[in-house]
């Protein structure tokens, strides 16, 4: 009797873990195929992302039945086993993050686009918050989505982590992407993924402010001192308005560093040049235009980030990205401004260029088919759709006359194109900006001066460095 | 089951019944808990990087404890800092919280304290709350024009300054020294002298503002929960207690003194262990508010962890941090377990 019990209970306790666990493989494919592709971009992996960041990745990923990309995925691997008999549709995902709901429509309409003109493909669009750890559990977890974005910050990351399959080479007409773009993916002579879009650093002004207190409008030749003039004259510390908003950033920062004429590290990234007069010159510039009281960080007017600064009207300059367009023409459609290109430092003009490729794994389940996907989503048809939004810029310079004619007020941004550098270290970089970022904000209230948060940050960076 | 061979027939029966009842909670709790555990204490001792597959990790012995202790270097100095920050916020939260609690449940105790139910409910609320939705609201409130800046304003007619609170690095006792007129400049050379990562003027920095500002809304979340425990055993005291110690004429601060706190020194050291864990885990808000800035006085040691598993690709280190945090707060039950233990006995 007891033992009859016993047996039972075990094996209805297998039963449902076999269940449990066998649900993304097996039962899978029927219902992505009847619930489609419309209503998968909705509420994806909110939950599942937040809440476990800390816990052991990989026995978190398989159980997560809810996480769009584990489906996708081990549906596309399934699948592909079965199409080349049956002809069947290949379920694939294409994995990002997105910043508005524009953006999340665009992108819609594009991957639409895609599936009909690829019958036997079906891509799923599966936008997550907390980008980066959700996609570095599904890759850990041995599921990748088939087709995600990278950012070239995070690029270093992934290639010594043997993460990525090298599929730059094989997109068509491959030298059609600006070579700064190319070199952005390119880690010790192999291009890994094709861009996706990018942007650059620009200045923004606001035009009523600028007409108010009777001055120039800014171009392309300013110069710092012509910066810091401005910024000065415009400053109305008392009603709270600043002449720039500054964030404590190093990926601001850095492009003052670039405009002095110095670097961060050498060419190989063997050592920091974070020490040279050059740095220092452009810290002190940056920081004192905060301490002299010029300039404001976001946090002090009230912001989140120098955009709704710019946009509140409380700082009638702003350094920032292609991004802020979008953003301000959503949130502060009655803000009169423009944009042109960074000053030009001691060294020359040079700007920041920020960029994201879309990747395919090295173990991806359906390399051909991604491969495909990726190609045209760089390729004519697809990045022309994309950056038709107007958020970030094409990586191909066959499309940059197609898009200028459409956004000719952000010319500046892809005139920085030309002497742009790629936001891109080495492995484990995080923690010089880390440090940086942190000195910068000490800097700002007062209590470091540019020589302590060069510092720190070159010692730090040569650790890191030499770690490798 | 060489307990179990002992046990004869029936008993045995019912034994290997309950087990069987407890198995799927025992399997889910092992898959879930004991295996993530031990893989946890694994992986701290690999180089994983949290991309590649696990499996792929070199085994490096201890190495990142290494680093993190006593290797001078960033690993050293943010892991120390964090442990700093953290220490603070415990010690600023657990007393905080523990005391308001008390009080909040011995006054809605009261027999004559009318709308009882609404005051609990109240003070409840926020523990039940979402905790990234309340953080969300206070990063409204402690914005340079935010309410809280407002109402001082209000109340000191005025002559309040605004300040940004989560934007401000400078630390308590800091702040406190250069009123006094001691700063980094005029303090004798050996706080310069560096002790595990930081500068004897950074140890001694205080919680920030910025971190003060998480934990008093940290306090304010957690307070009722602590109420909650307090309350349950206020009404385990039989009124007989007092009523005696009225006849004999103690006066209300003698009865709260005498008899409630030394009655409720058992839950008072339970509250203290939980506030402990729970202060020294702390992660969602510094997640959601900070993201460890100002100048790093917010990381804490949780958030390290993630940092460094997720943004800097370094699990290995990261594990290597959650078993460390994990001996920090055992080690600190073990001493509160202690201190309960003879306390118990007098």
């Amino acid at each position: 009797m007891s033992k009859k019990w016993f047996a039972l209970i075990v094996l209805l306790i297998i039963a449902m873990l076999a269940v449990a666990c066998g649900g993304g493989g097996t039962t899978q494919p029927e219902a992505t195929a009847s619930t489609g592709g419309e209503d998968t971009t909705a509420m994806p992996t909110e939950e599942a992302v937040m809440e476990e960041p800390t816990e052991a990745a990989t026995e978190a990923v398989p159980e997560e039945a809810t996480t769009a990309a584990t489906e996708e995925a081990t549906t596309g691997a399934t699948e592909e086993a079965t199409t080349a008999a049956t002809g069947d549709v290949i379920e694939m995902s294409l994995m990002g993050w997105s910043s508005s709901d524009a953006e999340n429509v665009r992108l819609q309409e594009m991957v639409d686009t895609f599936n009909d003109a690829n019958p036997d493909l079906h891509v799923t669009l599966n936008q997550v918050p907390d980008y980066d750890t959700a996609l570095q559990t599904a890759i850990a977890g041995g599921s990748p989505p088939d087709v995600f974005y990278i950012d070239s910050f995070k690029l270093p990351d992934y290639v010594a982590a043997n993460a990525l399959m090298p599929i730059g080479d094989q997109m068509e007409n491959a030298d059609d992407f600006y070579p700064s773009l190319r070199d952005a993916f390119t880690i010790d002579g192999t291009f890994y993924c094709p861009p996706k879009d990018f942007s650059t650093l620009g200045l923004q002004y606001n035009t009523d402010m600028f007409d108010a207190a009777g001055l120039d409008y800014p171009t392309a030749d300013w110069t710092w001192d012509d910066l810091r003039a401005a910024a000065e004259a415009l400053t109305d510390a008392d009603a709270g308005v600043y002449g720039l908003t500054l964030s404590a950033d190093f990926a601001r920062m850095i492009a003052f560093v670039y405009q002095a004429g110095g670097t961060v590290t050498d060419a190989d990234f063997t050592t920091m040049t974070l020490d040279t007069p050059e740095a220092l010159e452009a810290a002190e510039f940056y920081i004192n235009l905060v301490t002299d009281g010029f300039a404001a960080a976001p946090a002090d007017l009230d912001s989140g980030w120098p955009g709704e600064a710019f946009g509140k009207g409380q700082a009638a300059m702003a350094i920032e990205g292609n991004w802020i367009a979008s953003y301000l023409t959503d949130n502060f459609p009655d803000l009169n401004w423009a944009v042109t290109e960074m000053p030009a430092g001691p060294g020359g003009d040079a700007t920041m260029a920020f960029t994201v490729c879309y990747g395919v794994a090295a173990d991806a389940a359906n390399p051909e088919a991604s491969i495909r996907l990726a190609n045209w989503l760089t390729g004519a048809e697809g990045m022309a759709q994309w950056t038709g939004l107007g958020l970030a810029m094409p990586t191909r310079q066959s499309l940059s006359d197609g898009w200028l004619a459409e956004y000719p007020d952000l010319e500046p941004f892809l005139a920085g194109a030309d002497y742009a550098h790629p936001w891109q270290f080495r492995p484990g970089f995080q923690d010089v900006l880390d440090t940086i970022n942190a000195g910068l904000q000490q800097a700002f209230t007062g209590t470091y001066t540019a020589d302590q948060v060069l510092g720190e940050a070159q010692e730090v960076g040569n650790e890191v460095l030499g770690g490798q | 089951m060489a307990a179990m061979s002992g046990i004869k027939g029936e008993d045995r029966e019912r034994a290997i019944a309950g087990w069987a009842f407890m198995s799927p909670t025992l399997i889910i709790f092992a898959i879930f808990i004991i295996i993530p555990i031990f893989f946890a204490v694994y992986i701290s001792l690999t180089d994983w990087n949290g991309i590649s597959p696990p499996s792929d990790a070199a085994f490096i012995g201890f190495k990142n404890y290494r680093a993190l202790l006593f290797q001078n270097g960033i690993r050293q100095t943010d892991f120390f800092k964090a442990l700093k920050n953290t220490t603070y916020f415990a010690l600023g939260v657990v007393p905080a919280q523990t005391i308001i609690a008390l009080l909040l449940a011995v006054v809605v105790n009261q027999a004559w304290l009318r709308f009882k139910g609404f005051f609990r409910t109240t003070y409840y609320f926020p523990s039940i709350t979402s905790s990234i939705a309340i953080s969300l609201m206070f990063l409204f409130f402690y914005q340079r024009g935010g309410l809280i800046n407002q109402v001082l304003s209000v109340i000191t007619f005025g002559r309040w300054e605004s300040v940004a609170w989560m934007a401000d690095p400078r630390g308590l006792f800091h702040i406190m020294l250069e009123a006094v007129g001691i700063t980094i400049r005029t303090a004798p050379d050996w706080v310069q002298a560096k002790v595990l990562g930081l500068t004897v003027w950074d140890w001694i920095s205080g919680p920030s503002v910025a971190l003060m500002a998480i934990m008093f809304m940290n306090t304010w979340t957690t307070v009722g929960t602590m109420m909650v425990i307090f309350l349950a055993a206020l009404q385990g005291v039989p009124g007989y207690v007092y009523e005696a110690a009225q006849i004999d004429g103690a006066s209300a601060w003698r009865q709260f003194r005498s008899i409630t706190v030394p009655l409720l020194r058992p839950t008072l050291f339970f509250v203290i262990t939980l506030g402990l864990i729970g202060t020294y885990q702390v992660f969602d808000q510094i997640y959601v508010m900070s993201s460890g800035g100002p100048a790093k006085t917010t990381l804490t040691v949780a958030y390290l962890v993630y940092r460094n598993g997720f943004t800097n690709s370094d699990m290995g280190l990261a594990a290597a941090i959650a078993i460390l945090l994990f001996i920090i707060i055992f080690t600190l039950t073990m001493i509160q377990r202690r201190i309960t233990g003879s306390e118990g006995d007098l």
